[in-house]
């Protein structure tokens, strides 16, 4: 190694060719280029010249000059120059290399590696062997252990598979792995710690004696980011119409700013909230306000500029709509309209919450957030008991008063009643229907403002009590509570005075209650209960850049009520978990995040005086510039020979022009081209298809039918048909093929959504499928389940209303005239669209039957049929090339023949 | 065939008028022309009226002088005959070179000029003939049959078939030895057959405009020469060319003939022009 200022060289004794440079300069200039040839009509006058000039032509300055810069470039590079090698880490002996690769990693990870590689990049060239001890806990469980010396391309290998982890680093165990590693390796050796400046323990400081070992054991290089605060996402609070988002970072000198994204499962951002960090702070807040449509769309929170795994936020089931169990006394009559229990609650909370519906017992074996009991008494015993724990657990019980609950009041009440209920302005009443009071403050209707139209006829009423003030939440004009509600354990009862339905007053008509409810159920603690002891498991993982990915092996199943205070760690990466099979209903998951276990995040500890330090990134990254020069002395050869081409007189410029057009359409040409064979060669000719259906045989028999058919259409019509193909519904372009034969098979899985768009697709353009369950007529039996198979394949695709095939259908009249059309059974039904829909000139996009056609028309190698016709004769045959004829016709020229129906008509008319 | 399309150079001769070649003396053929001989003979231009010889027939007699007098007279025109010109454009290698792909080859110049000239003659009603070649050319359709005729010329302009007293236009950039020219021009001046010689050069053969270290190389035969550095024997090139011009002009003068030079990368309508002046009377 040789260096001068930023510049070195890895093979210095290569420049000691350089002084052999003037010689290359006289054997250059010694010899004269050869002669440009040229030929000339007045070479007469040119013949015999005297000798005008005497100094013979030497080649020019600047071709010479050329060919030295060359040779100089060559040499050079050869030589290996290194621009700004990095420091090897200084001291003898290996190299160790310590990588946090935490959370806090992530952000500037590739600057990172980089620093890393361009200290191990150093110690390769100067010889030394490499080792590598990440800090954070691996995947697998095992304990942190630094590997063995390698060489440095190995290290720079296993450095660069390192990827940031989504859980902090454990230095006291990187600490133990570092006095292993000493121990087997005992001699001095320089390290290289490329630290996330953050203390990640809980108390105390993990950072300095880890810093500390490495600077004992030799030269420590500290490599840390400045500048940019590490932040950390929270999970948001839910609220009642928002989230309140806060975000936690390390002090940061100068003011900043960081940006919340919203988005939905799709990937899509919704919704976007800035937190503006003034100078120095810890934390900033804000608040997503988003419509609760949107808001249940929403599943993760996004933190930028990126903060890796600590700045996404998987949001559950807890942070979306709430689930709202409604129980009447009577079910059956529960739903009638305008006088049902639960009429008017179903409606009014539909839009903004998940309703649920059932027993007593059924509703609270889920989670819930919120349960409405409609005049419902609840009878002592087992459901009493899971209620009231249900609602000291957190759950809001709200329930409606009716007669029931007058006549008997039981103890899961807010305040106790008289019994019996209370009627205003009936027939015998001199009092008149209360209007509702302003609600008082500290209620959760505070703002509403309550209708003058409402009014209340009837209600049950409280026994009066010093509390019954404090507990009421809304009353009517005379003082009389309306709404009351009392805490019970974690949770809440909340009583209305009247009934769900309009029976004792007018408030379930008004908007009112809409919004009464709707602010109840916001005031719910979220979901409650109904968590078990059974494990989800780990089903998508965020990976240290937050980004979702496939669950690793190492990841285990998480009791689901042990969700909530479980922390990120190699055993529990956060990321979704549930139960596999429940996978597709999101309401099942839950969310563990990294963030909600984290501590604020703090800055380490100062590093030890002795370490030399770094920063991450800013520096240039060495360079090696050999191959580039190299590369520039090959382009300036090619120039030369260019030159001495022209000079020659074998390129004339415009010979050089042409060369030039040449070589471009060359690279044109060699550009890959872009397979379209197959498509493209479908589109050449007419042909018909049939699906594969991954059945050797069956495929064998389609391809051989359609291809008989075809065999038969070209000797006995006008239409030209190419060889059949097999298409792939979804993944082959249908739109060349005028008709889909379709065995169907009893095992037949259901089409995909990309097949089933390719075939509705091709139904809608005018494309015709035959469907064959092969089990029609004296088939009957032949192919058990291909009905059910028929109805699981077509579910999916736009297949009109059917009728059997009427007697004057262009089917039996495209070509020959048929009463029936057999395949290789004969009879049964042949159905087609029943309406006829003008959009596609009457043409019935599908044909489904059973009378296995295919075998009929099928023609093997030998020219014979292979399968017989049942119940047989040489007729049923000849029927069945002419269905197929006629099949082919009616899909090439849709109704044209059926217009050819009229001609008798017509020219009828014309003779008269 | 020609390289020159026969449209291309009528549509050239469009440009000037009809030529008709002056002539002192016209060469002795029996077609008529419009060069009046001043003797009685074909012809549309009235010569003279004369006494009805026995003989004559009746329907020569011209009724309206004879009724004047008692006698009959007959009326003469004047014996009008078509000059002959003959025509020659060099071949060969040489003629078939260029330096640039701007410009035409020298043959393709020729050959333009010379269609383009003997359009200019048919329109004058005068006669059209090439070197080597029998049959003379006259009218309409003339200058397609002359190009179809082109390849069979003489590869030498030289022709005991040319009558005495035609004209000649050369076309070529006679480079050959003085000598040979010379001897073609004395052979024909010798006939009394007037003409013209018509240089046509390639703009490179012209100012030599080649760099550096050149190895020149004849098109006829291996003949070749290598210069060290072209750019120092430019002016001597130019000097030899202007000498060997000035050799050609010499001998043309001295039988009579004309001299003049064009380059292909000059407009062909200057040449004809030049030839136009040089070939019409006055």
């Amino acid at each position: 190694m040789w260096q001068i200022g930023p510049l070195a060289f890895a093979a210095p004794w290569l420049l000691l060719a350089l002084p052999a440079l003037p010689l290359l300069w006289w054997l250059l200039r010694v010899s004269p280029p050869a002669p440009r040839r040229q030929a000339f009509p007045a070479i007469r006058l040119l013949r015999d010249l005297p000798p005008t000039e005497e100094t013979p032509h030497r080649t020019p300055w600047w071709l010479l000059l050329l060919r030295l810069a060359a040779a100089a470039l060559v040499i050079l590079g050869l030589a290996r120059p290194v621009w700004q090698p990095a420091a090897g880490g200084g001291g003898g002996g290996p190299l160790l290399v310590v990588v946090d690769d935490g959370w806090a990693a992530a952000p500037d990870w590739p600057a990172r590696i980089a620093a890393a590689a361009a200290a191990i990049e150093a110690a390769g060239r100067e010889g030394r062997r490499v080792a590598l001890l990440s800090t954070a806990p691996p995947e697998t469980g095992e304990p942190l252990a630094a590997t063995g010396l390698m060489p440095a391309e190995e290290a720079r290998a296993r450095l660069a598979a390192l990827r940031p982890r989504p859980w902090p680093p454990d230095r006291a165990a990187a600490l133990a792995a570092l006095a292993a590693f000493r121990a087997a390796h005992p001699g001095e050796f320089a390290s290289l710690y490329v630290a996330d400046g953050l203390e990640h323990a809980a108390a105390g400081d993990a950072f300095t004696p880890l810093a500390a070992a490495l600077a004992a054991a030799g030269p420590l290089t500290l490599a840390r980011a400045g500048g940019r605060p590490v932040r950390v996402l929270p999970p948001p609070r839910a609220e009642a119409d928002r989230l309140a988002l806060r975000v936690l970072q390390t002090p940061s000198p100068a003011p900043t700013e960081a940006r919340v994204l919203a988005r939905t499962a799709d990937g899509r951002a919704v919704a976007a909230a800035t937190l503006a960090f003034p100078e120095g702070a810890r934390e900033a807040t804000a608040v997503l306000d988003l419509p609760i449509e949107i808001r249940n769309q929403v599943v993760r929170l996004d933190l930028e500029p990126e903060a890796g795994a600590a700045g996404v936020v998987l949001l559950d089931e807890r942070f979306r709509r709430r689930p709202v169990g409604l129980a009447a006394a009577v079910e059956t009559s529960a739903d009638a309209p305008l006088t049902g229990d639960l009429f008017y609650l179903q409606r009014a909370l539909e839009p903004y919450a998940e309703i649920r519906r059932g027993g007593l017992e059924a509703l609270l074996a889920r989670r819930l957030a919120v349960l409405i009991l409609a005049d419902r008494e609840v009878p002592e015993g087992r459901e009493r008991e899971a209620l009231t724990r249900w609602v000291e657990e957190g759950g809001m019980l709200i329930r409606f008063a009716g007669p029931r609950l007058a006549e008997r009041p039981d103890p899961l009440l807010p305040v106790a009643l008289r019994a019996g209920e209370r009627a205003l302005g009936g027939a015998l009443s001199w009092e008149r229907p209360q209007t509702l009071a302003p609600f008082p403050e500290g209620s959760p209707f505070a703002g509403l403002s309550p209708p003058a139209e409402v009014t209340v006829e009837r209600q049950v009423l409280a026994e009066p009590s010093p509390r019954l003030a404090e507990r009421s939440w809304a009353r009517l004009a005379d003082g009389t509570p309306l709404v009351t509600q009392a805490p019970r354990g974690r949770g809440r009862i909340v009583l209305f005075h009247v009934t769900a339905n309009a029976e004792w007053s007018d408030l379930p008509l008004s908007g009112l209650f809409v919004d009464m409810l709707r602010r109840l159920v916001a005031l719910s603690a979220g979901v409650q209960g109904g968590e078990s002891e059974a494990p989800l498991g780990p089903l998508e993982l965020l990976d240290g850049f937050g980004r979702l990915g496939p669950a690793t092996p190492a990841a285990a199943p998480l009791p689901a009520n042990r969700v909530e205070e479980t922390a990120a760690s190699p055993r529990h990466p956060p990321g979704w978990y549930g139960t596999p099979g429940q996978a597709e209903e999101a309401a099942w998951r839950r969310a563990l995040n990294l963030s909600a276990h984290l501590p604020p995040p703090r800055p380490a500890a100062p590093p030890p005086p002795a370490a030399r330090l770094v920063e991450i990134g800013g520096v240039p990254a060495e360079r090696d510039l050999g191959p580039w020069l190299l590369a520039l002395a090959l382009v300036l050869l090619a120039a030369d020979l260019l030159v001495s081409l022209v000079q020659r007189g074998l390129l004339a410029p415009q010979g050089a022009r042409r060369a030039g057009r040449a070589a471009l359409i060359l690279l044109a040409l060699a550009m890959p081209a872009r397979a379209e064979e197959p498509e493209g060669a479908a589109a050449l000719a007419t042909r018909l298809a049939y699906v594969v259906t991954g059945d050797f045989q069956v495929d064998e028999t389609s391809r051989l039918g359609l291809l008989g058919l075809s065999d038969f259409v070209n000797r006995r019509t006008a239409a030209a048909l190419a060889e059949p193909h097999g298409v792939v519904p979804g993944r082959d372009d249908l739109a060349f093929y005028p008709l889909l034969y379709w065995p169907v098979l009893d095992t037949a899985p259901p089409p995909d959504a990309a097949a089933a768009a390719a075939l509705n697709a091709f139904m809608r353009h005018g494309g015709i499928i035959l469907l064959d369950t092969r089990d029609e007529g004296s088939g009957e039996g032949m192919n058990p389940g291909a009905r059910a198979a028929l109805r699981r394949l077509t579910r999916d695709l736009a297949i009109p209303p059917l009728a059997p095939v009427p007697e004057d259908h262009v089917l039996k009249r495209a070509f020959y005239l048929l009463q029936d059309l057999p395949g290789r059974y004969a009879g049964g039904q042949v159905w087609v669209a029943r309406d006829q829909d003008r959009a596609n000139d009457s043409v019935s996009p599908v044909i489904i039957g059973g009378h296995d056609w295919a075998a009929a028309w099928a023609i093997d190698a030998r020219g014979q049929n292979p399968y017989a016709t049942i119940p047989g004769g040489a007729r049923q045959r000849v029927l069945a090339y002419r269905f197929g004829v006629n099949l082919v016709m009616y899909a090439l020229t849709g109704n044209y023949k059926g217009d050819q129906v009229h001609v008798p008509a017509i020219l009828e008319r014309l003779g008269n | 065939m020609t390289t020159v399309p026969v449209p291309w150079a009528e549509a050239l001769g469009a440009t000037l008028p009809p030529l008709v070649v002056e002539a002192e003396r016209v060469a002795a053929t029996v077609m008529q022309g419009v060069h009046g001989r001043r003797r009685p003979g074909q012809g549309d231009a009235f010569w003279q009226f004369r006494p009805y010889l026995p003989g004559d027939a009746a329907a020569r007699v011209d009724w309206r002088q004879s009724a004047r007098s008692d006698r009959l007279f007959v009326r003469e025109t004047e014996w009008e005959a078509a000059q002959t010109v003959a025509l020659w454009r060099q071949d060969g290698p040489g003629m078939e070179w260029r330096s640039d792909r701007m410009f035409p080859t020298k043959r393709t110049r020729a050959e333009l000029l010379l269609l383009a000239l003997a359009a200019l003659l048919c329109r004058g009603g005068e006669r059209v003939r090439l070197f080597g070649l029998p049959r003379a050319f006259a009218g309409r359709g003339a200058v397609a049959a002359l190009a179809e005729a082109l390849p069979r010329q003489a590869p030498q302009a030289e022709d005991g078939r040319i009558p005495r007293h035609a004209r000649a236009v050369l076309f070529g950039d006679f480079l050959a030895p003085l000598e040979e020219t010379r001897r073609v021009v004395a052979e024909l001046a010798g006939r009394a057959v007037r003409g013209h010689l018509m240089q046509v050069l390639d703009p490179a053969e012209e100012t030599l405009p080649f760099t550096g270290r050149v190895r020149f190389e004849g098109l006829d035969g291996p003949d070749h020469a290598l210069v060290p550095r072209v750019e120092g024997v430019r002016a001597l090139y130019g000097e030899r060319l202007a000498r060997h011009r000035a050799g050609l002009a010499a001998l043309a003068a001295a039988a009579g003939w004309s001299f003049a030079t064009h380059r292909t990368d000059h407009p062909p309508e200057a040449a004809l022009l030049a030839l136009h002046r040089r070939l019409a009377p006055g």
